[in-house]
């Protein structure tokens, strides 16, 4: 195997597991409440921003990391309760909340940093020397990070209890009341893990990119196409959604462009849309 | 007598009817016979929502200062000039109805824009030449519509020389050109080819990616590092541009490989930060650092107007200053803004840039260039280029 190639295989394992962490927030919102959560873009810019900060005041990356918790979390405990709360089974009216949410986000942000780009220092710089492959370390680490929060969440909503409530919540809300499950804490709490998800996913790809108001508009749709393709409600449909997504993505714009790239993802989305509108796992 | 009376009814109505007509036009139709000989109105399109948004609050306060020294100096015509700013950020239908109302409401003299390509096509077309048109940004050049003025930097102005400097020290033969997919950079990259070809160099690489889409690019990256070119010339813009260059220089190639970005200025150089500009050059009209008597003069007069919150001043941004001092010297010298005797007067003009003076020759500018080599985020002049031809010749 050439080393250039060997690179773009990174690549691709690169897009899909970044691409699964930027996700993991809009699916858990989406399928487990059932909320459309257009703002999710914002939640990264706002933890994107977190990260220059930080870094901004000479102080050590990883501190983005608590940063961004508290204040992706506190932004999240506000808008459930106030926004998101009297509107639960009205999907519309929270597409149009949440679409009203990211613009004051955005404009927010534009009022308190400016609209210029702001550049976030590489906390690991340089490269990794291996099998004649030259790869740029922070993302090697990045990849890391991400199968580690895939596999974290995956065995916790599988195998703890609040795991439990939840689906037991997700499944029949009415009948987990009954059964002495505190279903609107429970609801506000797995908002609040999905928007510190996307503030984590902020933090994560702040060196990369130019951080700036506008940035969540580049992840939300992506996003979106990731949940149309894995369906709802499972880990699983993520992973299977980013692979497809993220996959033909990279792997397209290795052997071709970036314009065919783009074309593939939208054409998938489309397909699914029209075919198989629950998902790859969809049983029916 | 019953018809009688009819009629005058009819007709005390249709009176009543054209007097009311007349009426609430008639404050509209006073307020432009008095504004006529009291203020020069210049309409100034400027991205001020959306992506471009990042050069807007500059692009306008270059405008203020403008205007501010031509009144200073009796205004145009021996009107004083007013500025009437619209948003020319959003889809271009919408700045060509922010124009049409401009034109029939607030009746503007001349009007200077600084936004895409796009917009400029349908301003065009929404002006028709009514009121001359000063397009002040960097352009894919060719723009020759009626009593339209181009002020900004065209291809053959910026590969021109900088290809040129770039073969003659960097020794540089092979070249991979990028870019997002659409009418500059395509136009750009025709006119890179043949400068490349006429210094003997080869071209290995040719790529796209969808503007306005969300791009990534480790792929082009790793497809870059295989071709092994010695210049990477760029025409992305924007946060793709920024985008680009992070991921280059975080995969180590900035310690091969030579950038040559062909829309670098202060606002994207920010965002490149200053681990990712090594080995990055810029060819443009106006950087802030140009050391030139001009240029002190003119930064003097803009911190002192705005302050330390001034818009950070940007080649996209001190355009509309070179804007109005142009509008001032053509309509002077016309002495109205008849499109005939302006293109005519056009021919030859003198005006001030931000950064020095520059000549008009077949609508288009002969300017002064600048190369800059950005490394540590901030722009270092290597080189000066004087007289470089717009290669647009249009009919005045």
């Amino acid at each position: 195997m050439s080393p250039i190639f060997l690179t773009q295989a990174i690549n691709v394992v690169y897009g899909v597991s970044t691409l699964a962490v930027l996700v993991l927030g809009l699916a858990v919102i989406f399928g487990l409440l059932g909320v459309l959560n257009i703002a999710h873009g914002e939640f990264v810019m706002v933890g994107a921003y977190c990260a220059w900060v930080v870094t901004a005041d000479g102080l050590p990356f990883l501190l983005a990391v608590p940063l961004a918790l508290v204040i992706c979390g506190l932004l999240g405990w506000v808008v459930e309760r106030i926004l998101i709360r009297p509107l639960y089974r009205r999907p519309f009216d929270t597409l149009v909340a949440t679409w009203g949410l990211s613009l004051l986000l955005r404009k927010t942000a534009e009022a308190i940093f400016g609209r210029g780009f702001r550049d976030v220092a590489i906390p690991l710089p340089g490269t990794w020397h291996f099998f004649g492959v030259e790869y740029p370390t922070y993302r090697l680490v990045l990849i890391g990070f991400c199968i580690v929060v895939l596999a974290a969440l995956f065995l916790w909503y599988g195998n703890s209890r609040t795991g439990m409530r939840i689906r037991a919540m997700v499944g029949n809300s009415d009948l987990a009341q009954a059964q002495g499950i505190g279903v609107k804490r429970l609801a506000t709490g797995t908002f609040v893990v999905g928007t510190v998800l996307a503030g984590l996913g902020g933090v994560m790809v702040a060196p990369l990119v130019p951080v700036q108001p506008f940035m969540g508009l580049d992840y939300v749709l992506r996003a979106f196409f990731v949940l149309v393709v894995g369906g709802l409600g499972s880990v699983l449909g993520v992973l299977a959604g980013a692979g497809a997504i993220g996959g033909l993505d990279s792997i397209v714009s290795a052997a071709i462009n970036g314009t065919y790239g783009y074309f593939t993802v939208l054409v998938v989305a489309i397909l699914f849309l029209w075919l198989r509108p629950r998902g790859i796992f969809a049983h029916n | 007598m019953t018809e009688g009376k009819f009629t005058l009814t009819r007709r005390t109505l249709l009176g009543a009817a054209a007097g009311g007509a007349a009426l609430s036009f008639a404050p509209g139709l006073i307020r432009h016979a008095a504004a006529a000989s009291k203020e020069f109105r210049i309409g100034v399109f400027v991205p001020l929502s959306g992506p471009a948004s990042l050069f807007g609050p500059g692009n306008r306060a270059a405008a203020e200062l403008g205007a501010d020294e031509a009144n200073k100096k009796g205004g145009i015509l021996g009107r004083q000039i007013k500025l009437y700013v619209a948003d020319a950020g959003g889809p271009p239908a919408d700045t060509a109805k922010s124009a049409v109302r401009m034109m029939l409401e607030d009746d503007i003299d001349l009007a200077i824009g600084s936004h895409d390509s796009a917009t400029m096509e349908a301003l065009v077309s929404t002006f028709k030449g009514k009121i001359p048109y000063v397009y002040t940004p960097v352009y894919q050049g060719d723009e020759c519509a009626f009593n339209v003025y181009c002020l900004g930097e065209t291809p053959a102005q910026q590969v021109g020389p900088g290809l040129k400097w770039l073969t003659e020290k960097k020794h540089a033969k092979t070249y991979y050109l990028i870019g997002d997919d659409y009418v500059w950079p395509r136009k750009t990259n025709e006119a890179a080819k043949k400068f490349i070809a006429e210094d003997g160099g080869k071209v290995i690489g040719e790529e796209y990616v969808p503007f306005g889409a969300p791009n990534k690019f480790e792929q082009s990256v790793t497809r870059i590092k295989g071709a092994k070119p010695d210049v990477v010339l760029i025409t992305l813009v924007g946060a793709d541009n920024v985008n680009f260059n992070r991921t280059f220089a975080g995969f180590g190639l900035d310690k091969s490989m030579t950038r040559f970005s062909l829309l670098l200025e202060a606002h994207t150089l920010e965002g490149i930060g200053a681990e990712a500009s090594k080995d990055l050059y810029s060819c443009m009209d106006y950087f802030a650092e140009i050391n030139t008597p001009d240029n002190e003069a003119f930064k003097k007069a803009y911190f002192a107007k705005f302050g330390a919150k001034a818009p950070l001043l940007s080649d996209i941004g001190v355009d509309t200053y070179a804007g109005i001092n142009f509008a001032k010297a053509l309509v002077d010298k016309v002495g109205s803004t008849n499109g005939h005797k302006c293109m005519k007067a056009s021919e030859g003009l003198r005006f001030m840039t931000a950064s020095g003076p520059a000549v008009m020759h077949g609508r288009q500018v002969t300017k002064t260039m600048y190369l800059a080599d950005c490394n540590g985020g901030k722009f270092h002049i290597v080189d000066t280029f004087k007289n470089v031809k717009a290669g647009t010749v249009c009919k005045v």
